[in-house]
């Protein structure tokens, strides 16, 4: 029989926030963090705007990871993610818990910005470009294995990839390390950064908002991209107890599905969202009548936010108007591997919190997206259990199902 | 875990692209890595001929990187010897799992060079969403329209056991009726100069798995799938299981000193779940692969796991004849394996003449493999370990 999995850690770091509480008020205040970038810059592209992390202190980045810090962005975000949800599961201090902890971390980038760093010299310098140190720092791997590393964990440590939604494609695989007993605990979750080939490709592929991000409004026009990473505890339920841990939610199960439709473009109707809902909700057992909210993938494009709807509509049926579901990416911009994660990290706190964050920007409504997006400010209600949307490139979606903590 | 048969395979290397013919090559002890003069001696085994059109035909072939060109290759062979279409197998219930972690990384050169040479505004947009390392296994989802799943992991050497594992898992719980779970490498110049520079490379060309004289590896093509379908599923449409794919586990350790008892964590894990008792295992296709220190710790995990049985459990190490083919060669290994338990012979090390570390039952010639289940292992360098069990044959 497969263990019951709970959330017993949360980590965020995000433009809205490194700590839980400040990251919760500000999605609820509907608050957008898109600005001009200062820490990233793209030769011959002006003007570029998107969501950073200011990350303090203590989180400097271990030596070991890399000396130079911009070297391993994506590794330190993850690992600053991981830090905190560690720390938030108040794991004993003993560590014997290590050996049978794992680690499932996703990206669409990863450490990308090192093939870049490499192509600026290229031209001059040849192979003679390529350092002893380029195939560690270009291994996606990177990530995971720092923050196994860091923790010391002795557990399964995966990498998933699967563009957009690898945050959520590492949740899902995490609780199936759980829930079969392969682990007794796994932090999994997902990180990105800002890179040259993401910007001038959205750019050049048209996908790129020339305005900022705004989810399922009329007006939308692309993707506004941020940085940041999310991390989760997830645990096995009796492991849980017998430590006395805090459970802050409950990992029901998930659903997956492909696109196979074009490497960039959704398939308009949505199908492959509402195979994965339904998948989800198959596989877990919950009625779509229970489902209390959906955190949407809402990335601000035309297809993804109209194909998200059609989804909603062809899972919930005439119940569709009645199921909020919102995109907290028109608050962080798309944080490419890491918004699943993050999203997740959000869907433990409306469950905790009993309220569900909010749509900003979304003030024009469209015809064709017709749901309730929670538009400006978050709203308190009940939240039993919610849904995880999340798609990338290539036609990847995953679905997770959280409901309340046992 | 619920037994998931293997109804085919597919292995492309530079000893062929048929499983029996790999299989004639390795008995026969030929070894595909050749030094290479642009290496200053170091070796490499190369598919310099290969032409992904020869196996399919999919829509965008000629974007795709080689190592995705590769993977596909290998899906098309893998479905075949299934006797699968890929028409009537496409849609709802074909399910991937790709393990790669460098097979984007051509593209995203290849893009990323037009951007500084042309400017931001002149990069080939079709390229970008293949330079990311999800690409190839979105490029393989497509190419065979796999509608129940794709998903892709990036665990290097340890990446294809991961994906075969949980391409088992999830064929055992229903997501999907056939999954193909496919692990594809190619070389370019950048990785091959990375890991000369990175001391990873014999300088010598000579890959000597679990020898003494050892002194690293040599990277190498390749590309290999499997099949999976729940044995009900499998008998329904006559199909014959080539094995099953009994269990799996991974573990991790960054710290050197702490790889050998990782693997051996992942070992037992792999067997636990098969219910295989290490005295039970016919054949362990080792990931061996000319690292001093990797393959020490293999022997060491090896030893400690297979305990009384280790001097008389067969040990095959492919990669003294093929190299290392990073993220195929586990799937590589798991193929060889499966083909030994089928024919009841293993192949010998190439390469191996001294062992460092003794008790075990390395093959010093080609072996009898006489109990019907074989460990499979496979190791990254960042110190991910993997294992998997597979068996010939499924009681139920």
């Amino acid at each position: 029989m497969p263990q019951r999995v709970v959330v017993t850690g949360l980590g965020v770091v995000s433009a809205a926030g490194t700590e839980l509480d400040p990251f919760w008020q500000h999605l609820m205040a509907g608050q957008s963090f898109i600005r001009p970038l200062a820490g990233f810059s793209c030769a011959g592209m002006e003007g570029l705007v998107g969501s950073e992390v200011a990350l303090p202190p203590e989180d400097a980045l271990p030596p070991w990871v890399d000396r130079d810090a911009t070297r391993a962005r994506c590794a330190h975000l993850a690992l600053a993610a991981a830090r905190r949800a560690l720390g938030d599961a108040a794991l004993p201090a003993d560590g014997a818990w290590r050996e049978r902890a794992g680690c499932v971390f996703g990206s669409t980038m990863a450490e990308e910005r090192q093939a870049s760093a490499l192509d600026d010299r290229f031209a001059a310098e040849g192979l003679d470009a390529v350092d002893p140190g380029f195939l560690e720092r270009a291994d996606p791997f990177r990530l995971t294995g720092a923050v196994a590393r860091a923790h010391g964990l002795g557990g399964p440590a995966l990498m998933t990839t699967t563009a957009c939604s690898s945050g959520n494609a590492a949740l899902a695989l995490g609780y199936d390390l759980v829930a079969s007993g392969a682990a007794d605990l796994v932090v999994a979750g997902g990180a990105d950064t800002f890179t040259r080939a993401v910007f001038t490709g959205f750019l050049r592929l048209g996908a790129l908002s020339k305005s900022f991000c705004r989810p399922f409004d009329k007006r939308r026009d692309g993707v506004t991209f941020g940085e940041g990473a999310g991390a989760l505890v997830l645990e096995g339920l009796e492991h849980a107890r017998r430590r006395g841990a805090r459970l802050r939610a409950e990992v029901a199960g998930y659903g997956m599905s492909n696109d196979a439709h074009h490497i960039t473009a959704p398939e308009p109707n949505g199908d492959g969202f509402a195979r994965a809902m339904r998948q989800a909700l198959a596989t877990t057992g919950l009625a779509p009548e229970r489902v209390d909210w959906v955190s949407a993938h809402g990335t601000g494009t035309q297809y993804n936010d109209l194909g998200e709807t059609r989804a909603m509509k062809a899972v919930f049926g005439e119940r569709a108007r009645d199921v909020p579901i919102s995109s907290i990416k028109s608050m962080l911009g798309h944080t490419n591997g890491a918004a699943s994660a993050i999203e997740a990290v959000a869907c433990a706190l409306a469950l905790e919190r009993q309220a569900v964050p909010p749509t900003a920007n979304l003030e024009v409504p469209d015809p064709e997206c017709d749901l309730d997006y929670v538009p400006g400010q978050g709203r308190a209600r009940h939240v039993g259990a919610c849904l995880n949307l999340s798609a990338g490139f290539g036609g990847f979606n995953v679905c997770l199902v959280l409901g309340r903590a046992p | 875990m619920t037994p998931v048969a293997v109804t085919g395979c597919a292995a492309l290397t530079p000893l062929g692209d048929r499983v029996d013919a790999l299989a004639e090559a390795l008995a026969a002890g030929r070894c595909a890595v050749l030094p290479q003069p642009d290496l200053g001696g170091a070796g490499a085994a190369t598919m310099g001929d290969f032409d992904a059109t020869t196996y399919c035909n999919v829509r965008g072939l000629r974007l795709y990187s080689r190592p995705t060109r590769l993977g596909i290759a290998a899906v098309a062979v893998a479905l075949a010897d299934a006797g699968l279409e890929p028409a009537a197998v496409a849609g709802e219930g074909l399910g991937t799992v790709t393990a790669s972690t460098f097979g984007h990384l051509e593209t995203l050169f290849e893009y990323d060079r037009s951007v500084v040479a042309q400017g931001p505004l002149r990069g080939n947009p079709a390229l970008m969403p293949l330079a990311l390392p999800s690409s190839p296994g979105a490029a393989i989802a497509l190419s065979f329209v796999a509608k129940a799943f794709s998903l892709s992991l990036s665990d290097g050497g340890a990446g294809s056991l991961d994906a075969l594992g949980l391409g088992a898992r999830l064929v055992a719980e229903g997501r999907a009726r056939v999954a193909v779970v496919v692990g594809a490498f190619g070389l370019c110049p950048e990785l091959q100069a990375a890991a000369r520079r990175a001391e990873l490379l014999a300088p010598d060309g000579a890959v000597r798995p679990f020898d003494r004289r050892r002194r690293g590896t040599a990277l190498a093509d390749g590309a290999a799938a499997v099949v999976l379908e729940r044995l009900p599923d499998a008998r329904a449409r006559g199909a014959e299981p080539r094995g099953f794919v009994a269990g799996q586990a991974s573990a991790f350790s960054a710290d050197p000193a702490g790889r050998a008892a990782a693997l051996a964590r992942a070992c037992r894990g792999a067997l636990s779940a098969s219910r295989v008792a290490p005295a039970e295992v016919g054949l362990v296709s080792a990931g061996a692969g000319g690292s001093v220190e990797g393959d020490r710790a293999e022997a060491q995990a090896l030893v400690e796991v297979l305990g009384s049985a280790a001097p008389f459990t067969p040990v095959a190490a492919v990669k003294g004849n093929l190299g290392d083919a990073v993220d195929a060669s586990g799937l590589l290994q798991a193929v060889v394996a499966l083909a030994a338990l089928r024919a009841g012979k293993a192949p010998r090390i190439a390469g191996l003449e001294a062992p460092e570390v003794a008790g075990l039952g390395y093959l010093d010639r080609p072996g009898d493999v006489t109990a019907p289940s074989a460990l499979v292992t496979a190791t990254s360098l960042a110190g991910a370990a993997s294992a998997l069990v597979l068996t010939a044959r499924h009681d139920g």
